[in-house]
């Protein structure tokens, strides 16, 4: 595929994105090869020692060994998807190849929050059919197949909205960009649950020293009787609104306009 | 062409460029002399559109290459000193890459790997330092870009290696094309570049082409500067090696060295525009000689 010389003159071109799209994710197999060979890895291990595939009988809580390994690696590559951007001389490269800094953030952001989930995905799936099928043959368990749910669904959800905030670090942070980034949300997350907390003792009857708690990402103050349904409902909405639509939408912005900044500097050389 | 105007750039608080006025015109390839550190790269990456200036402007083909489109961007192919190339095969840069650029010449991109010696079969990144400078050149070539901008392109290429580059960038240079080629190994390229710019200061001192070049001023070995019309003068091992103005002098005379040219341009430059301008030179006084 080359771009014609009237798709050069657009201002944003679907075309150009998807040959961005594609570069990156030709760029990322080798590093997707060798993370898709320590999970079958991992897992011929464990049908050598207990013929069982760890990642098709174990569970992180309610999640998945494989949910768990595709949030964590998306997450990574997140953390260094604009790394390219701030490097002193491969920068000039990605300065200079004729596509928009926009376009090339948002083949960032389609290519972790979108691409890479739903390829993982997908050879996770064959990965843990081909699992399932030898640990059959050595005499295992038979544990059954990992198909992707509605726990994949929502983990797809928390994990899209995580990405947005680890790429729009990836733009701002020129070194250690995931460590400074993950700092930062966890920094941020307990302001902001601190910050509700206090807003609900100070407003709602009865919840001075009624014990709050704060786990996967929800606020809980004692029991309904505390505070009323319709309320906790309203905070667990508000909570999931800021979580799932506010900050994603902000870390695009963000993101977006640390990606023109930079464009803007003069700081590759 | 290219036409840059007031153009004003530094790095903090240090100005590079105050108010640089220039224009390149298509069909030549300009050679662009200065000293370390006198903003020789700067100004290729900005008219490349990699930095952006404090103020002025730069236009490269009616496109303004700060605003970094597609269009601009495409129609400029930049060769840093030490060149960035990512971990693929040949092939795969061009599948890659090219892509973005409609003008690319596959077939000639070919012939120049060939003509280099480059292994199709090699990662490039893990090429030499000249055979990664030979890819870069050869993409850059044959990227169909208007403006091409190569910085020390002979640096780290050996002697074959050199010869073929003139030869290749001597096909390159057509009517469609601007090419500013910045150097210190003036020699490797003095056939081919001209007209000659020397920037020093943040500023354009002279601008020189080779018909001024070779109409006004010569090159003289000789044992005393005595009866010469001496615009700049060095002493070597052999006696001294002298630029002088042509005039009055045989048209044998040997044509003006670029060295000599250069510091001529440094260090006299009252004396070399007045030896352009055909002005009577005052008696030359070279340092540790009286005249």
């Amino acid at each position: 595929m080359r771009l014609s010389a009237r798709t050069l003159e657009r201002r944003f071109s679907v075309e150009r994105l998807m040959l961005l799209l594609r570069n990156r994710l030709y760029d990322d197999v080798p590093a997707v090869a060798i993370g898709a060979a320590v999970v079958l890895g991992v897992n011929v291990l464990g049908l050598v020692l207990g013929r069982i595939a760890f990642f098709n009988s174990m569970s992180f809580g309610r999640s998945s060994p494989w949910v768990f390994t595709i949030v964590v690696a998306g997450l990574l590559r997140a953390g260094i998807s604009l790394k390219g951007m701030h490097d002193g001389r491969a920068g000039t490269d990605w300065l200079l190849l004729p596509a928009t800094g926009i376009e090339k953030y948002s083949a960032a952001l389609l290519d972790i929050a979108v691409v890479f989930p739903l390829a993982a995905t997908a050879a996770s799936v064959g990965l843990s059919a081909l699992l399932a099928f030898v640990e059959g043959l050595v005499g295992g368990p038979g544990n059954p197949v990992w198909l992707p749910g509605l726990e994949a669904l929502k983990a797809w959800g928390g994990y899209a909205a995580a990405a947005t905030v680890f790429i729009a670090g990836s733009a701002s942070f020129r070194k250690s960009a995931f460590l400074k980034t993950g700092g930062l949300a966890l920094a941020f997350s307990i302001v902001w649950s601190l910050a509700l907390a206090l807003l609900v003792m100070l407003f709602v009857d009865g919840a001075w020293g009624g014990g709050f708690s704060i786990s996967n990402g929800r606020f809980s103050a004692g029991d309904d009787s505390v505070i009323s349904r319709s309320a906790l409902r309203f905070m667990r909405t508000a909570m999931d609104v800021a979580l799932y639509a506010a900050l994603p939408a902000f870390a695009v912005l963000f993101g977006a306009a640390k990606v023109v900044e930079k464009e803007a500097k003069d700081e590759v050389q | 062409m290219i036409s840059i105007d007031s153009l004003v750039f530094g790095y903090g608080a240090t100005p590079v460029f105050d108010g640089l006025a220039l224009r390149l015109e298509r069909g030549k390839a300009y050679g662009l002399l200065g000293l370390n550190g006198a903003g020789k790269t700067s100004l290729l990456k900005l008219m490349a559109g990699a930095l952006l200036p404090r103020s002025g402007s730069i236009e490269a083909f009616g496109r303004s290459p700060s605003r970094r489109e597609a269009a601009a961007l495409a129609d400029t192919a930049f060769v840093p000193e030490d060149p960035w190339l990512p971990s693929v095969t040949p092939e795969a840069y061009i599948a890659r890459y090219a892509a973005f650029r409609p003008a690319f010449d596959d077939a000639l991109f070919e012939r120049l790997r060939r003509e280099f010696g480059i292994d199709e079969g090699k990662t490039i990144s893990r090429l030499s330092y000249g055979q990664r400078k030979k890819f870069a050149l050869a993409a850059a070539l044959t990227s169909g870009a208007r403006t091409v901008l190569l910085d020390e392109p002979t640096n780290g290429l050996d002697i074959p290696s050199k010869m073929q580059f003139r030869k290749i960038l001597a096909e390159a240079i057509s009517d469609e094309k601007v090419i500013v080629v910045s150097t210190h190994q003036v020699r490797d390229l003095e056939s081919l570049i001209d007209p000659i710019l020397i920037v020093d200061k943040g500023r354009l001192v002279f601008e020189l082409d080779a018909e001024t070049l070779g109409s006004k001023l010569a090159s003289a070995r000789s044992a005393t500067l005595d009866g010469l019309e001496v615009v700049h003068a060095e002493r070597d091992a052999l006696g001294w090696n002298a630029l002088v103005a042509r005039r009055g002098r045989a048209e044998d005379a040997a044509p003006a060295d670029i060295e000599l040219l250069f510091n001529a341009a440094l260090a006299e430059p009252g004396r070399l525009a007045a030896a352009i301008g055909d002005t009577e030179l005052a008696p030359y006084a070279p340092e540790g000689r009286k005249s």
